[in-house]
């Protein structure tokens, strides 16, 4: 049950290693790629990453649970993140998320196995206004009609 | 760099060192300023922002903890701003903190309150509905219990697992409002010292289980002694209290600061030692598992040391007074003194820091006093002898079948602090005080010698007064020294002090 | 109005590759800047009072010199971290113009005696990462980086760090504590002027815009960099747009500008025809301006402050006469409360506090008396912690209390009368 790197990984961990005057820079960047390993950051990964990089397994909690997103669990496929932050609320966001509700069945804050719905801050896409990150895709100028079409065509 | 400047502090002038932080030479005059992140052993880590001061020429108040002396700097601990920000500061760490007070053991010793009486005293602005809530008594092992809630967030504790045993089982998570201390996730604290956290945290947050709900601070006396669990002789507290119709109880011990020995923390065994103190103690003396009196004992003892020719043993523990009472004592009986040391060696228990493999407490006395300490040389005594007086050594009062041999066929008598149930069966058991009942003092393996004082009331003999009965030694520590110590070592009793002294 | 210093290859096609970059210009003050000493960019750059564009707008020269004058290895940081509400400007330069950006970090090392530059981007900014990645492959393959930046023997090596969602992360210190691989905790500033360290080493940490501007300054020179904008602030800004506007947008202008003419003109006016109520002016941190405040006011550094705000990253929020400005001060205190770092204590709980306040006030259970609760609060948190963002936080809380006070009146006293009911 215990985790390492994909080759692909190790691969880009050797190629990032000397880049930097100390390894313990690495931390973010290996939290990132456990992350896209496995879809989330399970503990083995963080006692991998620890020992890799010769840091503590505490500081390594300390960071993954520091930074919003970085997710210690596994979350459903698609990911929606709409922007909650002023200029977005000011463009029309809690319409938004009534179309996500009225199409997923889901409130901000709420999951099932094929979306989580969240509320994240600014994601300085303010010109865009109202928008929303489906998992790491930017989408802007959205309107009820394009959010409800943007969330059809991911439950087919 | 260590150049001495004048500096004014509240209108007091004094000297100071450039460049020093200002916060801990503030507190070394005795002035009180607000903190919890700050820590002689840890260091400033500028987070709690409580002791802020002013200083002539900033326009902001800063924190003493990160400011450094300069000369002919001014610093007003105590005016209108100041503390007017020292009560808003404080608010905000109270905002959240849950009003545990009466179930907290902390309450007593925790700087919160004490904050708060000095210079809150503010009704809270904030409905209690609306306070975070954490999680609250998490066993995290080693007899640690974590509140989240009541933590301030000083990070003192991680910094103690960072920096000084670096075993790392503490981390801040979170963020915001919503960071926590929180050990990792199904593991719990294992260094050997994870108890200090109890002492370092300034509020409730890690409290000891063991001691939990058993005794209100305000209570409990502190005598200043040193810890018997080994040789390195960490300072410690004794707290205790006699509560009604029960003998004067130990509550627990608590690390006291030497910087030469053990500085601001003692091991989680050293501490924890306190029960083994307490319990199952001797009160009666006992010949051939029947009651004997004590007058009927004395006599008996007497008679032993007259004709029976005995070999006296001495517990590698007992103090520099004890063992040259008992030296005295065996020089007029014409007797040998042997310690034995075999039995208090333990090298699983050696570590790099507080923890010695020699587990007594005064071996280098022993040595000091020239007693014979091989197990070679007690072997060749015991040939010639029928009857051991035992001074409560433990490897004799629990023999393991190595000293059971050793011992086959003698006859035995046993002085003993603790009630070593096989021995009643002996020629004779008599009960002493033990060490935290009577003060004395010992040389640690550094060769540092110290103090320890007389902790709790309980009026149980000790040797010096058992022996002074036999042949007219000094009864007191101080007598033993004005009589015979002080020429040995080229300084009176009173020269000993709190932090010992170097030999 | 609008100007085109950095943003003049933003709507040209394929921008972002090398051919086009270099098609319109792109490394050309290279070549200039190595025949030249080091400490000649240095002076150059101080000339043409180039100032932080990450919100701060102290001199960027004086930054540098702090590095170079310590004669140490150093590094070079981007702060690719924009995550300021209001503000997307450093975005379109990752977007549209990489190569824009790898050439100021080029001089700007050669400058500071640097040759490791790290880009440190926020971990959303996902798409953008990876036109900085492409663009930096290309770089490197065409030697414009590496170990002999275009034949002049100097190296240059440029990595990308990608954060992963923390707004205080943009706060200089805390980047670099993210960087070496920790919470993003700021640090507690020295009693001197000190550069940053990164592992003990001098670092300048310059935000995104500021290193694209020096090309230009290194090619054009310093006079002519001063050519736009006011005396004391100099040059231009990728301004903002976003909110109740017509056109939001990023558009570079000079500073000194009108604000309303910038409004109405550039940005259209308000959308929906609706009046104006309320602009904030440079990115969520700065104070809220009123109508009528707008109406004089002037985009540079030395104007905002007059006017008691702050020009801040000039990313513009605009609320039009509709806006509920509790609301809105809500949603600014709601962001506060989530990207404190909690390393102190006036900030991890004042903010958690005044969010629950504000809170309060919407829902109609408060009183009177939380008004000045909030002053007393944004008191304590100003000046007494570790960074800015406390100070921040409480500039932002007076600024609309203070402009706007009538309205958290009505909340309050509507639930007072629902109490009575």
């Amino acid at each position: 049950m215990s985790f390492s790197f994909s080759a692909h990984n190790e691969a880009k961990f050797a190629a990032l290693l000397p880049r930097y005057p100390h390894p313990k820079s690495l931390v973010l960047p290996c939290l990132w790629m456990a992350q896209y390993q496995e879809g989330y950051i399970s503990q083995e990964a963080m006692a991998y990453i620890a020992h890799k990089l010769d840091v503590p397994m505490a500081h390594l909690y300390g960071v993954a649970t520091f930074y919003t997103m970085f997710h210690l669990e596994p979350i459903a496929k698609y990911h929606i993140q709409v922007c909650k932050t002023l200029s977005c609320e000011l463009c029309g966001k809690d319409d938004i998320l009534k179309a996500i509700e009225e199409e997923t069945g889901l409130k901000a804050g709420e999951s099932n196995a094929l979306f989580k719905v969240s509320q994240v801050e600014c994601l300085g896409a303010c010109g865009g206004a109202p928008m929303l990150q489906l998992n790491e895709e930017y989408h802007e100028n959205l309107s009820v009609q394009s959010t409800k079409a943007l969330l059809q065509g991911l439950k087919s | 760099m260590s150049e001495m400047v004048s500096i004014s502090v509240d209108g007091q002038k004094f000297q100071a060192k450039k460049g020093a932080l200002l916060l801990p030479t503030l507190l070394e005059h005795g002035i009180m300023v607000p903190h919890f992140c700050y820590h002689e052993a840890l260091g400033p880590d500028g987070n709690c922002r409580m002791c802020m001061v002013s200083i002539e020429g900033q326009k902001r108040p800063q924190i003493a903890c990160d400011t450094p002396i300069k000369k002919d700097m001014v610093v007003s601990t105590k005016n209108e701003s100041i503390n007017d920000v020292k009560r808003k500061i404080l608010e905000l760490e109270l905002l959240s903190h849950p009003v545990d007070c009466p179930i907290c053991d902390q309450a007593g010793e925790c700087s919160l309150q004490d904050y708060y009486m000095a210079f809150g005293l503010n009704e809270s602005r904030r409905p209690k509905e609306e306070k975070k809530h954490k999680n609250k008594k998490l066993d995290i092992g080693k007899n640690i219990i974590l509140d989240q809630e009541r933590c301030v967030l000083c990070a003192r504790c991680t910094r103690f697992t960072q920096e000084i045993t670096k075993t790392n089982e503490l981390a801040i998570i979170g963020r915001g409002n919503d960071a926590r201390v929180s050990t990792l996730p199904n593991q719990g604290m294992q260094t050997p010292y994870a108890m200090n956290v109890i002492d370092l945290c300034p509020v409730g947050a890690l409290t000891s289980k063991d001691f939990r709900f058993k005794q209100r601070v305000w209570f409990m006396h502190s005598a200043k002694s040193v810890c018997h669990g080994c040789a390195k002789g960490c300072n410690i507290f004794i707290d205790h209290n006699q509560e009604k119709y029960k003998s004067d109880t130990i509550f627990r011990y608590r690390p006291r600061i030497n910087k030469e020995v053990n500085g601001h923390f003692i091991c989680d065994e050293g501490r924890l030692s306190y029960k083994e103190e307490n319990s199952n103690r001797l009160e009666q003396a006992y010949a051939h598992n029947k009651l004997i009196s004590k007058e009927n004992a004395i006599a008996y003892l007497l008679h032993a040391l007259n004709t029976l020719h005995p070999l006296l043993i001495v517990s590698p523990s007992l103090s520099l007074e004890e063992l040259t009472v008992i030296q005295l004592l065996s020089k007029h009986f014409k007797l040998e003194v042997h310690a034995y040391v075999q039995g208090y060696e333990d090298e699983s228990f050696e570590d790099e820091w507080l923890r010695s493999k020699d587990r007594s407490a005064n071996l280098a006395s022993i040595k000091k006093l020239d007693i014979k300490t091989s197990e070679k040389s007690l072997k060749a005594a015991l040939e010639c002898t029928g009857l051991i007086i035992n001074f409560n050594h433990f490897s004799f009062l629990n023999p393991s079948p190595h000293e059971q041999a050793m011992l086959l066929h003698k006859k035995e008598i046993h002085f003993s602090s603790h009630n070593f149930e096989n021995c009643r069966h002996k020629k004779l058991l008599y009960p002493i005080a033990s060490f935290s009942e009577h003060e004395g003092s010992l040389i640690n393996e550094g060769g540092i010698l110290q103090k320890y004082e007389a902790g709790l009331c309980n009026e149980r003999e000790n040797i010096l007064s058992l022996v002074h009965e036999l042949i007219a030694t000094p009864s007191t520590a101080q007598g033993v020294w004005d009589a015979h110590l002080k020429e040995v070592f080229g300084f009176e009793y009173e020269a000993i002090g709190d932090e010992g002294r170097k030999i | 109005m609008i100007q085109k210093i950095v943003s003049k290859n933003f709507n040209i096609k394929d921008s972002h590759k090398l051919e086009v970059a270099k098609a319109n210009g792109a490394y050309e003050s290279i070549d200039k800047a190595f025949k030249l000493k080091p400490v000649d960019l240095e002076v150059e750059i101080s000339k043409s009072g180039l100032r932080g564009k990450g919100g701060g707008g102290a001199s960027a020269g004086a930054k540098w010199c702090l590095v170079s004058v310590t004669n140490e290895k150093s590094y070079l940081v981007v702060n690719a971290d924009e995550s300021e509400p209001g503000t997307f400007k450093d975005r379109q330069i990752l977007e549209h113009d990489p190569h824009l950006l790898i050439e100021g970090i080029i001089l700007t090392c050669y400058a500071i005696h640097a040759h490791d530059a790290y880009i440190y981007i926020r971990g959303e900014y996902v798409a953008f990462a990876k036109r900085l990645e492409e663009a930096i492959a290309e770089a490197y393959k065409d030697g414009i980086i590496g170990q002999n930046v275009k034949d002049f023997g100097y190296r240059v090596d440029i990595t990308v760090h990608r954060g992963a969602g923390a707004y205080i992360c943009g706060e200089k210190s805390a980047l670099i504590e993210s960087l070496e691989g920790n919470r993003g905790h700021p640090r507690l500033k020295p009693h001197e002027p000190s550069p940053e360290y990164f592992f003990g080493k001098p670092t300048l940490v310059n935000n995104v815009e500021t290193i694209a501007t020096v090309p230009f300054i290194i090619k054009e020179g310093a006079d002519a960099y001063r050519a736009f904008g006011t005396e004391k602030s100099p040059g231009t800004l990728l301004f903002g747009l976003s909110g109740h506007i017509n056109n939001p947008g990023i558009y570079e202008m000079a500073f000194g500008e009108s604000m309303q003419a910038f409004i109405d003109t550039v940005g259209g006016g308000v959308k929906n025809g609706k009046k104006l109520k309320a602009v904030i002016p440079g990115g969520a941190s700065t104070p809220v301006l009123t109508a009528k405040e707008v109406e004089t006011a002037r985009l540079d550094y030395e104007s905002m402050r007059e006017v008691g705000s702050a020009l801040g990253t000039g990313g513009m929020i605009v609320m039009d006469e509709d806006t509920c400005m509790v609301s809105a001060l809500k949603n600014l205190l709601s962001f506060y409360h989530h990207e404190s770092c909690g390393q102190c204590t006036p900030c991890r709980e004042g903010t958690a506090w005044v969010d629950g306040i504000v809170e309060n006030i919407l829902s109609h259970h408060s009183k009177l008396d939380d008004i000045d609760l909030l002053s007393d609060i944004s008191k304590t948190m100003n000046g007494k912690t570790i960074c800015v963002f406390a100070p921040a936080v409480a500039m932002v809380i007076d600024g609309f209390i203070s402009r706007f006070k009538e309205e958290f009146e009505a909340y309050i006293l509507q639930s007072k009368e629902s109490v009575n009911v």
